[in-house]
């Protein structure tokens, strides 16, 4: 349970960090999501429930906020989550480079998951797909880009929580 | 070999669990989670909104006597002309009742005015929302139209304990009945595309085929009271565009929203004030 909520922690911190990028950037029109990065650390380096727990429970923060239904973001991530659960050993997963390019196509997928279900009942003659993609560009770069501060920040709380990962990761 | 592929194949069932004991959890269960959750964000939106006030604060305290002295007089001019505006609603406010019980019209719904501070703002393609630092506190209630400055920013969708929610009219899903200033005659608005790097824009439907609007002539929509969430004539945009619809018995076409709107750190709440006995 430690684990978890350790790990909640920064992921309620790089919510809290990305509503205020936002926030700034609302004024040039232009947002980030950074869901992807949610989904990387607790499926490549937890165990199979506290790690879904931790994510899904992050998916439920993003849900308390937004219009859509109450879960949408949550199961989205979950089957993220397992999704790179299932295929994780055959990943490095000490590397850097490896869990970056995870968490770009986990939030590529979370993405147009979200925005299949924000846009279905969209009025005609509105295009959204201009403005999401060049969203979702931002947020790729600022995922490469912020990535590997964040998973070595996720890593170090675990240290100081007196967390073993090793533990999760046998083989390891 | 059936174990090893069962094994491969448990974390799918685990997420299939999930997915069945998510769609039959209880609605009340759920909805207890949602307010938790908006509840434990709320005082991190409500700090993070401080602090910028305070670094605001501390930005205008580096201003020179001179800016300050150039700001008062500016404010001054400002209350002065306010203050004949004042008297000149309250003759027209007074004018209106006479003329409501002269002709037993009924009373247009009275509001409360609640000014609050933007606390965050959410704007990206799916949903354009506003986070407000008054809630159920200050007796915010769901539906509640919300104004600034340039005219109609939204309405209130959700209410928490400190915050409220604000769907904002540039957001996709919003609609609201509007007419074009000067013409008694309803149409429809509702938000539309929000470019990057670009102001949003709206869209107006069922306009009549005798209005007339482009880019060097637009034409201004106002509430139209319609439905009687929003008080009539406030401003919502310009209407830039029009062309025929593909019915051809109306018009559609482009409205142009305030710029202001991407930049609002404040806004009015009006919270409707139920009449007594109600």
């Amino acid at each position: 349970m430690r684990r978890s909520l350790t790990l909640f922690a920064t992921l309620f911190l790089l919510w809290v960090t990305s509503a205020q990028i936002n926030h700034y950037l609302s004024s040039l029109h232009a947002s980030l999501f950074l869901g992807g990065l949610c989904v990387v650390f607790s499926a490549l380096r937890l165990n199979r429930n506290e790690g879904l727990l931790t994510t899904f429970a992050t998916g439920l923060l993003y849900d308390a906020t937004s219009p859509l239904w109450f879960g949408c973001h949550a199961l989205l991530f979950a089957t993220a989550h397992m999704i790179v659960f299932r295929f994780r050993s055959r990943v490095p997963r000490d590397e850097t480079l490896f869990p970056i390019v995870i968490g770009l196509l986990a939030n590529l997928g979370i993405f147009f998951g979200v925005s299949f279900v924000a846009i279905h009942d969209l009025p005609t003659g509105v295009n959204p797909w201009p403005r999401l993609l060049a969203d979702l560009l931002f947020s790729q770069v600022a995922l490469v880009l912020a990535g590997p501060w964040f998973l070595r920040l996720q890593e170090r709380c675990m240290e100081i929580a007196g967390v073993d990962l090793h533990l999760d990761q046998p083989g390891m | 070999m059936l174990p090893h592929r069962i094994f491969q194949r448990r974390p799918f069932l685990t997420l299939a669990v999930v997915f069945a004991v998510w769609l039959m959890l209880p609605l009340f269960v759920k909805r207890a989670m949602r307010i938790s959750f908006f509840e434990m964000q709320a005082p991190v939106d409500l700090t993070a909104s401080y602090v910028r006030d305070l670094q605001d604060y501390w930005a205008l305290r580096t201003r020179s006597t001179n800016d300050l002295i150039a700001a008062g007089r500016d404010l001054a001019r400002l209350n002065a002309s306010y203050e004949m505006t004042l008297q000149q609603n309250a003759t027209l406010h007074r004018e209106v009742e006479r003329l409501e019980s002269v002709l037993k019209l009924p009373a247009f719904p009275e509001h409360r005015s609640e000014v609050a501070r933007v606390a965050r703002r959410d704007f990206n393609g799916w949903w354009q929302r506003l986070t407000l630092r008054k809630g159920r506190n200050f007796g915010i209630t769901e539906g509640s139209p919300v104004i600034f400055t340039g005219g109609v920013v939204g309405r209130v969708s959700k209410v928490g304990l400190y915050t409220c929610e604000v769907e904002m009219i540039s957001s996709p899903g919003f609609r609201l009945a509007a007419t074009i200033e000067g013409d008694s005659r309803p149409i429809s608005y509702q938000g539309g595309e929000n470019p990057t790097l670009g102001p949003a824009k709206g869209i107006a439907e069922y306009v009549p085929l005798d209005i007339l609007a482009s880019l060097t002539a637009p034409k201004r929509i106002v509430t139209s009271g319609l439905g009687g969430v929003f008080p009539p004539g406030l401003a919502i945009g310009s209407l830039v565009r029009l062309e025929g619809s593909g019915d051809g018995l109306f018009k559609t076409g482009d409205v142009r929203l305030d710029s202001r709107l991407s930049e609002i750190s404040e806004a009015t709440i009006l919270v409707p004030v139920k009449p007594a006995g109600y």
